[in-house]
């Protein structure tokens, strides 16, 4: 058991919840989503997010469109869905009672 | 001064280095075998191509014309290697394990020199060019004493066994790194880019055996390959039709023997009288003891080998899984029991010996 692990364990679990609510103010640019997570620390290699954001895309939460870029190729614009902000709902009252019961035990 | 290829990379054109080409070819093929299992697998390697080709992109504005080695290192750290992005994926128990390096492992030097057949170079099997490229001869001054010895009377047979024991024994140069191996060079990221640009890697694996490398073959080696083909199928018609003949007298020896060593067992001794109308003059001056004990050992010499050979021929012609090797080597080790207990029963009844042995006749009506 190593504090390490259950570090990245815990970003781990909450990479979707923080994607999900990045886009949910605004639709994004991968590598804009790249940028702010990073500056998060909530991942420290690129290279996760790209199967990540395709599996969520896959179960229907996200969706996407290209944009032309000034500079190369164009680019992937990164949306949340109808379906993708209801389950962003869900994921929003269970972080509450996390939340919760955190402080809860944090207080006692 | 460097060679650079040209690629396309997510729609972008790019001067790359030939080292830094292998480089990204390593990293994105090991990617891509990771994320084949995956739905939209293919979407995931084209989102990171094109996050790579950003990535040079932006170098390249900055006025470097030519993607080097250092760039792609550059990339690979930003985007993760594979072990990074894998080992984030799997649970943290498995962490430690997921982080043997995946695309490094040609890093680790092994320099022994290896003897292999050569894919590339060969004729027929791509023997002599394994021997040449092991001792560091020419495949053609080997290739050529091999010929005169073919030629010299009573060496015709043993170079023939030799050779096709060769080509039996010694595994064929597959890879890249076998290749590296094969000539005893270090097998480092940089051989294995001249490897793969100098057309050695094999490329596809649905070509057979016998023509696993992708390079042209000239005249004299496609006569090889028919050679090698012809041989191949007459070999194979052969095997078959000597296992469908030999199975049926292999089966009875087996049983016979079978039937003789159930019953030396079941009856002791004294079976070795009941026995007594196939050898006539049974244990004629052999004491009961030597006996029993040639028995067991000529039992043993005939039927392991006939086991071996009746169970090499299922093998081949029912899909029979081989033995297991720990079970191979058991056989040997009382085949050679046997041989010992025959040579001690030669030895103490000499040859004429033999024929005392009880159940002697049965093989020789």
């Amino acid at each position: 058991m190593n504090a390490e692990n259950v570090k990245s364990q815990m970003r781990k679990g909450i990479l979707e919840y923080c994607i999900l609510l990045l886009l949910k103010k605004e639709p994004a640019y991968t590598s804009d989503i790249i940028q702010k997570l990073q500056e998060a620390q909530l991942i420290v290699v690129e290279g996760t997010l790209y199967p990540l954001l395709t599996r969520l895309k896959n179960s229907g939460l996200l969706s996407y469109q290209w944009i032309e870029s000034t500079q190369g190729p164009p680019r992937k614009y990164y949306k949340l869905t109808s379906e993708g902000e209801e389950f962003l709902g869900e994921l929003e009252q269970s972080w509450q009672e996390l939340e919760d019961t955190i402080s809860h035990l944090r207080n006692n | 001064m460097k060679k650079t290829l040209t690629v396309n990379l997510g729609g972008t054109v790019f001067h790359i280095d030939e080292d830094a080409y292998q480089l990204l070819d390593k990293y994105l093929t090991n990617l891509r075998e990771h994320f084949k299992r995956e739905e939209g697998s293919d979407e995931i390697m084209n989102d990171f191509e094109l996050r790579i080709s950003e990535l040079l992109n932006a170098r390249v504005r900055l006025g470097f014309e030519v993607i080097t080695i250092e760039n792609i290192e550059e990339v690979i750290k930003r985007m993760g290697k594979p072990e990074e992005i894998f080992a984030s994926e799997e649970d943290s128990e498995n962490k430690e394990e997921q982080k043997a390096p995946i695309y490094q492992e040609t890093k680790e030097a092994t320099d022994k020199k290896q003897l292999m057949r050569d894919p590339d170079n060969r004729i027929l099997g791509g023997v002599a060019a394994g021997i040449a490229a092991y001792m560091n001869w020419d495949a053609t001054a080997v290739r050529l004493i091999m010929i005169l010895l073919l030629f010299i009377p009573h060496s015709t047979f043993f170079v023939t066994i030799t050779y096709i024991i060769c080509w039996l024994v010694m595994p064929q140069a597959k890879s890249a790194t076998d290749k590296l191996r094969m000539h005893g060079q270090s097998v480092t990221v940089e051989n294995i880019g001249k490897t793969v640009t100098d057309g050695f890697e094999k490329v596809s694996n649905k070509m057979n055996d016998f023509a696993s490398s992708d390079k042209p073959r000239n005249g004299l080696q496609r006569l090889g390959d028919v050679v090698v083909t012809i041989f191949g199928f007459l070999l194979k018609f052969i095997a078959i039709l000597v296992g469908v003949i030999l199975l049926p007298v292999l089966l009875l020896v087996v049983f016979v023997l079978v039937v003789v060593a159930f019953a030396l067992m079941v009856g002791g001794t004294g079976i070795l009288y009941h026995l007594s109308p196939f050898g006539s003059d049974v244990l004629a001056g052999a004491p009961l003891p030597l006996a029993i004990m040639g028995c067991i050992g000529v039992i043993l010499l005939i039927g392991i080998p006939v086991f071996s050979l009746l169970y090499a021929i299922c093998t081949q012609l029912f899909k029979i899984k081989p033995l297991p090797v720990p079970f191979r080597w058991t056989l040997l080790g009382f085949w050679i029991v046997s041989l010992i207990l025959c040579g001690i029963y030669v030895y103490q009844m000499g040859i004429s010996g033999i024929n005392t042995l009880p159940w002697y006749n049965i093989f020789t009506v």
